[in-house]
């Protein structure tokens, strides 16, 4: 036996030494050893060792870098730029469907990517965004805890002046609509009642004034730019002007704004300040109504816990502990917009829910794009085969080969970059009108890092799997002809296809579901009738109590309108409530509010609302204004049996029961029916409402509107559609709807394209078993199913797999609203179908072509 | 060619690979320069004067064949070039001419 060195000597040899001069030391020092051994083996053990260590200076040791065995990276990255392209070019379908996939799934991303960066960036412009904080109070109701963002008009002085945290504190109005004038022009815009702190603490820009001193007073009003284009055709000279609220007050510009951006949730065009406001309506500077906003800027460093413990019991000391049912407590006013849904008084969620689930869409839209890559790529790894091979044979690393296709993938998935860019540009508009955004592509440093980094990493995610299978093969293997995938590598495409499909159908199901509800929600029957009435505000002369009744008479004339009334309550969501109601057997500490709607005669039959015991107001009886009719959820929650003619106490006065209104939704169909009450008190109301006859509301709207201006000069007809107002309580949802659809359609698409790919070279692969399957008398019928078996069965696997799935996604969903549909069973097995029949349709296209190729031409060859 | 210089113990060594001709390889001109010598020589100082002649351009190497010894490792077997040869000539002819300017004195 021969002798050998000493192994770690030698290791240690192998591991510095440069890859050129290995042989010949190694074979020099070997000799040496061998012929030493003779005399001395462990002299010449000794030996070798020192030898070795001899050889460690700069001359021997392993350059750092890249050997100068290798070509140059810049060369190598030429030469696989060429390999790509000449192999996009030779393999074209399989190139157009990677491409179309990744690019629609890259543009799905930027399109989720832009709406999901509007929506982190809402509200976060205000310098003092860290320490901005909004007040809100949780309400204890008998049934549950109410979140509320209404506050005590006192709140926020008050707090300024007991808490030493707070630096500055603000009280806001809500938004009114009305008529601003200047000389003869009249506009409507949008605006609100703010303290003097408003321009100070929260950053919107102003243009022209004293941000410091333009709210200062009880004569001020601050315009937005377009406001004063609106109003004066100019931004030029415009303060110290006046304006006319409503014809009635008259007011000084006294600074000119920025336009509000569309990142701030808070829209208006005018401010004015709340000094007069309150002045006019003692009602809110008292402790137990609540009405406006309050908002702080505390100071740094503020424990914001802390400080919610302290003013828990706020309002209960204010009031002497009276109200005990409201606990204030503050939030992070930029983080409101995104977290801004409290149920049971804990935080639970909000849009942040829909950015969670978009993100997690683009991330899967971008992995099924990938799947198709990984899988047409190692699918027609065969092909490529012998270009691995020659290139192992002639001496590549394994190294330089996933290189190589790694960065065949990265390339390809820049292509789809631009492309991608190219759609997101074209369809932006049509994004921005879906999700009612004003979204832009802007290209800054950080976008275009971001945007490279990600493409990068999908190339990557895409390439990663096929560069280490391609460059696994053994050369002679391959080069024999002998490669057959081995069954692990086939259950892991198809693994892949089932995931893909699976992700489809979930996608489909939800679709299905969030189209049956919102169907439901507009479909419906609310209780109440919301078709052609439209309402309007009143103001002028309309606001004026003794012309109303005149006014109303009027509008019922107009031919067209079947009738005419006003009411306090809009039908869309919560107005005003009141836990003033007192009932016979009432427990003291139950402050749970009803909802109140003060209404004209007619109000309740104008919008249908059924009266199931006694009956509604009348002319006939004058008492009527001391009536008051519940609806059945009021009279089940104060458990009154017969209630028609009791008496209950509204704020201390004796109404007597005079009916039962039916159950109807008048907030959105996420919440359930709460107790409401209506009273009779025409001069009450804020709100005219009409009806119109089916059919020619066009020509009763334009009749109506001349009317109004005749009858109320200076101010412009300004109404909406209660149904429409009706469907924009579920914006969130039909956007969620529309978007599910393209999405849902491009994950198929998608899905579809990998399929066709992988259908298409299976077809191919097996044309000569085909060839002679035909030879042999086989129909092309049976070819067609022997080919699109396989398939549909991996399909089938993949509807298996996502319909539990789908079916706790959407009852999860569903959870959301009050009234909801049943899931039926058919959702489901419609997705199931679609999925079904589209890949079958995708397989069968192939499996035809095929299957009706001539034997002989597919025999012939090779 | 940058460095025409040739030190005393490279030029041994090119010397040795001269005069072994198309036997020279490591071990062979470690043997055969510590028989002349009489002295030992560490063989990775062979290797870096080869190495150092390789890039100046003075000797020109080329791999032998498989065999079962050394480990499977071949040898890596060195001739001289043309201008190693010259340099040879130069040397030898610089240090004969400074020889024979010896004045004819006796040493003995």
């Amino acid at each position: 036996m021969k002798p050998y060195p000493p192994k770690r000597a030698l290791n240690f040899l192998r591991w510095f030494c440069r890859e050129d001069y290995i042989e010949e030391i190694e074979g020099d020092l070997t000799e040496l050893f061998e012929k030493e051994h003779h005399h001395d083996p462990r002299k010449a053990k000794r030996k070798f060792l020192w030898n070795v260590i001899r050889y460690l200076r700069p001359r021997f040791i392993k350059a750092f870098k890249v050997s100068s065995g290798t070509p140059k990276p810049a060369a190598m990255f030429r030469h696989n730029i060429l390999i790509s392209y000449r192999s996009f070019l030779r393999y074209k379908s399989s190139f157009l469907i990677n491409l179309i996939g990744l690019s629609s799934g890259l543009a799905c991303t930027l399109f989720i990517y832009l709406w999901v960066n509007d929506e982190l960036q809402m509200d976060r412009f205000h310098e003092n965004g860290d320490r901005l904080y909004q007040v809100l109070e949780h309400r204890q109701q008998a049934d549950r805890i109410w979140t509320a963002e209404s506050t005590p008009g006192p709140l926020a002085e008050a707090l300024a002046a007991d808490m030493p945290a707070v630096e500055k504190s603000l009280v806001v109005g809500r938004m009114f609509n009305t008529t601003l004038s200047m000389a003869e022009q009249n506009v409507r815009a949008d605006g609100k009642f703010v303290g003097k702190e408003f321009l100070t603490m929260f950053s919107f820009k102003l243009l022209q004034g004293d941000k410091n001193t333009a709210l200062d007073g009880k004569t001020g009003i601050v315009i937005t730019e377009a406001l004063a284009q609106r109003l004066f055709g100019t931004t030029e000279n415009v303060m110290g002007k006046m304006v006319d609220l409503n014809h009635e007050t008259q007011f000084i510009v006294t600074g000119i704004l920025q336009n509000v951006p569309a990142r701030s949730s808070q829209q208006f065009e005018f401010l004015l300040p709340i000094e007069k406001f309150m002045e006019d309506r003692p009602g809110l500077l008292s402790w137990g109504n609540t009405g406006p906003y309050t908002y702080l800027l505390l100071k740094p460093g503020t424990d914001v816990q802390a400080f919610n413990q302290q003013i828990a019991d706020y309002i209960k000391r204010k009031t002497e502990g009276n109200v005990t049912y409201r606990t204030p407590f503050i939030v992070h006013y930029p983080s409101l917009y995104l977290y801004g849904k409290y149920e049971s008084g804990v935080q639970s969620g909000g849009r942040i829910t829909y950015v969670k689930l978009f993100s997690i869409i683009a991330i899967f839209i971008v992995v099924i794009a990938c799947i198709n890559f990984m899988n047409l790529s190692t699918a027609r790894a065969s092909r490529r085969l012998k270009e691995v091979g020659i290139k192992k044979a002639v001496g590549a690393g394994r190294r330089s080969l996933v290189y190589q296709h790694l960065s065949e993938a990265i390339l390809l998935s820049f292509l789809s970059l631009v492309i991608a860019l190219g759609l997101v540009v074209v369809f932006l508009p049509q994004f921005n009108y879906i999700t009612s955004k004003q979204l832009s592509l802007e290209l800054d440093l950080s976008f275009i890092l971001a945007l490279v980094s990600a493409t990068a990493l999908t190339g990557m995610l895409a390439g990663s799997y096929p560069a280490l299978y391609l460059s696994g093969f053994n050369p002679s293997a391959i080069l024999k002809g002998k490669f057959s995938s081995a069954a692990g590598e086939v259950w892991a495409r198809k693994g892949l296809v089932v995931f893909q499909f699976a992700l489809s159908v979930i996608f489909i199901v939800s679709v299905v579901v969030v189209y049956k509800q919102i169907e439901f929600i507009q479909s419906k029957s609310l209780g109440y009738n919301k078709e052609n009435i439209i309402y309007f505000e009143r103001e002028g002369r309309t606001g004026n109590a003794d012309n109303l009744d005149s006014f109303l008479a009027g509008v019922r004339n107009i031919p067209g309108v079947t009738g005419a009334s006003t009411t306090q309550h809009d039908m869309t969501g919560h107005n005003s409530g009141t836990s003033g109601v007192e009932w016979e057997g009432k427990d003291p500490d139950n402050k749970t509010e009803f909802e109140n709607i003060t209404v004209g005669y007619d109000m309740m039959e104008i919008l249908g609302i059924d009266v199931t015991q006694g009956r509604a107001f009348s002319r006939n009886y004058p008492a009527d204004t001391a009536r008051i009719i519940f609806n059945e959820a009021a009279i089940a929650f104060m458990g009154l049996k017969d209630p028609v003619g009791k008496v209950v106490k509204l704020w201390g006065e004796t109404m007597e029961i005079v009916g039962v209104a039916r159950n109807f939704n008048f907030e959105s169909l996420h919440e359930t029916i709460r107790p409401v009450f209506f009273r009779l008190k025409p001069n009450a109301t804020y709100l005219i409402m009409a009806k119109l006859e089916a059919g020619n509301e066009k020509e009763a709207l334009a009749r109506l509107g001349s009317f109004y201006e005749k009858y109320n000069p200076g101010f412009t007809f300004d109404y909406r559609f209660l149904d429409a107002e009706y469907q924009a309580q579920y914006a969130a949802e039909q956007r969620v709807a529309s978007l599910s659809r393209y999405f849902a359609c491009l994950a198929i698409l998608i899905s579809c394209l990998g399929l066709f790919g992988l259908a298409a070279f299976t077809a191919e692969r097996r044309q000569k078993e085909i060839g002679i399957r035909k030879a042999l008398g086989a129909g092309e019928l049976g070819i067609v199913f022997l080919l699109s078996g396989e398939f549909t069965r991996i399909v089938f696997v993949a509807i298996v797999i996502a319909l539990p799935a789908s079916y706790l996604l959407s009852s999860y969903w569903l959870q959301n609203f009050a009234y909801r549909i049943t899931l039926e069973w058919w959702y489901f097995l419609f997705a199931g179908f679609m999925a079904l029949a589209v890949a079958a349709l995708t397989v069968a296209t192939q499996a035809v072509k095929a299957a009706s190729r001539n034997p002989t031409q597919t025999l012939k060859t090779d | 060619m940058k460095d025409q210089s040739l030190g005393e113990f490279e030029e041994l060594v090119l010397l040795m690979v001269a005069a072994l001709h198309d036997e020279a390889y490591g071990v062979a001109i470690l043997e055969s320069l510590e028989a002349k010598l009489e002295k030992k020589v560490n063989i990775s100082a062979i290797h870096v004067a080869l190495k150092r002649l390789e890039e100046k351009g003075f000797v020109q190497s080329r791999f032998g064949g498989i065999t079962q010894d050394r480990g499977g490792r071949r040898k890596k077997f060195y001739v001289i070039t043309a201008i190693g040869k010259r340099i040879l000539d130069h040397q030898y002819a610089i240090r004969t001419s400074i020889y024979n300017q010896i004045p004819k004195i006796s040493f003995s």
